[in-house]
């Protein structure tokens, strides 16, 4: 690739970062527009910041060249126009047309690298000037165009701002790691030597900066932690419009209510919470939300409501997702659980969870949009790899809710530090359910597998050493196990030593060390060794071999 | 020429075939022992020379990969080369060696016996590994060069590490 084109690439995704939230912002406005103006409640006043935005994606798409999407930004931006001085009502189906030129402008801007065009813009583009035409016979003066054109540059500023590339901000938080470790070096170092002078180390000063630096280091991790958060609105603020389409396709009307769009969470996380969010919103609408003539006859309005909220609770975000439709059916899942040979869900007596399984589903039909394949299991098993933790409660007839509790960050993780076979691992602390002494007595083994007796029930016991690979003889000699948590699931790990809590910084595998199914990341302990980050969540699922 | 001694020669600096057709004067390297033979790789590639230090076991990695250490805060893989290039794995002993490379913006370290020398050898004292004893498997072996006292066993390290070519 020449210096040119990469010159140009870095343009194209310069242009991107810049319109995509643009044409986002726009196409789930005139979403909204849609519904409200059905409603007969109002929404014209969305439509000036609209045209605004549309104005900058126009002129930002005709500097780059991209004549396609400037054409589709200027014919929403006539659309708009010509459907305010319509009046009410749905503006002889420019509504429609809208909603969806704002779905294929947001596409066509976020394949803006790529070459060829967006399926069905041509056919848009035909259809959007047609009714144009008709609205407003021969379109408006040049005169309220170039007045909207001023509008749209105001609706631009946004003083004290810097885009920052992300992996700048990665860099910086492997920086900040290291300065972590050498700092924790360096009051180790003046501790020994401490120690060897006497119990005066004598530079008073000496002491001192280093305790300061260490208060120093922490604000540093607590600003540029804060870098990395991005409000959860990001995420949240794709959904209407996605499943606008999706209620059109199963024939349903939903209304999206969110609130907390305001929390913040570390940008890592917000990408990947993104997709699971989007399934449980798609079941909703599928499966939960009733049909309208259904709604009619249980006495529920025709519209049903999706809320989606989030709210932050001490370096973790809630998050809860509710729907007012038919709720769970215990039967039938009790039913399906049986087929399946799942039993009562084990020690989660709770038939709800039981939905969380592998390969569960009572869907009638396998829908277009939801089921096929990707169920509930491979929602909880993306939110459990976050770190995060999946709950479901229904009420029959009045609607169900997902409550998700997600770590703020993966970056740093507060983790319990054991030793097994001299060995160091970092066990984070979100899937420990507790560390126990192993007293002989209560150690058995059936089916060559270990089992201990643990608040009055059995859990399978494996020794750290078969698990890590470093050994298993002195398993005898094990003095604690930890019981690792998720999902329901649960293990007893034995390890020779208990070392303490730390808040580790994560760091990721190389790929020449393969891909250990055990182990997540590493990170560097107080003392600079290596430790291994173990993974309770994949542990969890793997059968424990005798 | 063979594929691994272009690369090799690529990676002391020459931009391509046709310079290599008329051969770059000098080879630059980092020479090495392992067992009782002597190796060498490009100085280029090699960001440091550093002691062994502690190095931490990764479970399940693969088997010629010693585990990982701590290089002033960035995690460092270490490769047992030995058992890389098929010899017994390495003892360790007081002149063991990790060589610190880079490429790609990695670091992977490379444990050997003893570091010899860094030095320069004319370019022309090189030649392909002899047809019969390149396999498959040693996709490593870049060419053999004659020193008045020795043989220098010249590594392709994109293959020793197993690195996109």
């Amino acid at each position: 690739m020449s210096a040119e084109d990469n010159a140009f690439r870095e343009l194209i995704d310069e242009y991107v970062v810049e319109c995509l939230p643009l044409a986002e912002r726009a196409a789930d406005a005139l979403v909204d527009l849609e519904r409200r103006r059905r409603a007969g409640t109002g929404g014209d006043e969305l439509l000036g910041p609209v045209k605004g935005w549309l104005h900058t994606v126009k002129g930002n798409s005709a500097m780059m060249g991209l004549t396609p999407i400037q054409e589709s930004a200027h014919a929403l931006e006539d659309l708009c126009a010509a459907l305010a001085e319509h009046g009410g009502g749905d503006g002889a189906g420019m509504l429609a047309l809208l909603v969806e030129g704002g779905g294929l402008l947001v596409d066509q801007v976020r394949g803006a690298s790529r070459a060829g065009a967006v399926e069905g813009v041509a056919g848009w583009l035909t259809r959007a000037a047609a009714a144009r035409g008709a609205a407003t016979g021969n379109g408006k003066s040049a005169d309220r165009r170039r007045a909207e054109r001023r509008g749209g540059a105001e609706a631009d500023g946004a003083p004290n701002v810097v885009r920052v590339d992300f992996r700048r901000l990665d860099t910086l938080l492997e920086v900040l790691g290291e300065g972590l470790i050498e700092q924790a070096a360096v009051a180790e170092a003046f501790r020994r030597v401490a120690r060897r002078a006497g119990s005066t180390p004598g530079v008073p000063e000496l002491d001192h900066a280093i305790l300061a630096l260490a208060k120093t280091m922490k604000r540093l991790e607590a600003v540029v932690m804060e870098t990395r958060l991005l409000p959860i609105s990001s995420v949240f603020g794709r959904f209407p419009r996605l499943l606008r389409g999706v209620a059109e396709g199963v024939g349903k009307r939903v209304r999206l209510e969110t609130n907390g769009g305001e929390t913040a969470l570390d940008k890592a996380v917000l990408d990947r919470l993104g997709e699971p969010l989007l399934h449980l919103l798609t079941n909703a609408v599928v499966h939960g939300i009733e049909t309208p003539v259904e709604r009619r006859a249980a006495g529920k309005p025709e519209e049903g409501i999706l809320r989606l909220g989030a709210v932050s609770r001490s370096g973790r975000v809630a998050i809860e997702l509710s729907d007012d439709g038919r709720g769970l059916d215990e039967r039938r899942i009790l039913a399906r659980a049986e087929e399946l040979g799942l039993g009562s869900g084990g020690e989660d007596s709770e038939p709800h969870a039981l939905i969380f399984q592998p390969g569960f589903t009572t869907a009638e039909q396998v829908s277009e949009l939801a089921g096929r394949g990707v169920g509930l299991d491979v929602v909880a098993a993306a939110v459990r790899a976050l770190g995060g933790t999946i709950a479901v409660r229904s009420r029959r007839g009045e609607g169900t809710a997902f409550l998700l509790d997600i770590p703020l960050t993966l970056a740093i993780v507060r983790s319990l530090i054991v030793e097994v076979d001299q060995e160091r691992y970092a066990v984070p602390i979100a899937q420990v359910a507790a560390t126990v002494r192993a007293e002989p007595q209560a150690l058995h083994e059936i089916n060559h597998r270990g089992v201990a007796l643990w608040r009055g029930g059995l859990i399978q016991v494996t020794d750290g050493g078969a698990l890590l690979g470093t050994g298993g003889q002195s398993e005898r000699g094990r003095r604690f196990y930890v019981v690792i948590s998720s999902g329901g699931r649960r293990r007893g790990i034995l390890v020779d030593r208990l070392i303490g809590h730390q808040d580790v910084v994560v760091k990721g595998l190389d790929p020449a060390l393969g891909r250990p199914d055990v182990v997540s990341g590493t990170t560097i302990l107080g003392d600079g060794r290596v430790a291994c980050i173990l993974d309770p969540v994949r542990i969890l699922e793997q059968r424990v071999p005798a | 020429m063979s594929d691994a001694l272009l690369r090799f020669a690529d990676e002391l600096g020459a931009a391509g075939p046709a310079e290599v057709a008329a051969p770059v004067a000098e080879l630059h390297l980092v020479t090495f022992t392992l067992d009782r033979e002597a190796y060498g790789v490009p100085v280029q590639r090699v960001r440091e020379v550093i002691r062994v230090g502690e190095i931490t076991r990764v479970p399940q990695a693969p088997e010629h990969v010693r585990g990982v250490t701590n290089l002033r805060g960035r995690i460092l893989p270490v490769v047992e080369l030995r058992s890389r290039l098929g010899l017994t794995p390495a003892v360790l002993t007081p002149r063991s060696r990790i060589v610190v490379t880079e490429a790609h913006g990695r670091i992977l370290g490379l444990l050997v016996d003893a570091v010899l020398q860094v030095t320069r050898i004319p370019a022309d004292t090189v030649q392909p590994a002899p047809e019969d004893i390149r396999t498959p498997e040693a996709d490593w072996l870049a060419g053999v060069a004659r020193r008045p006292d020795r043989l220098l066993i010249l590594l392709d390290l994109d293959a020793v590490l197993l690195l996109q070519r």
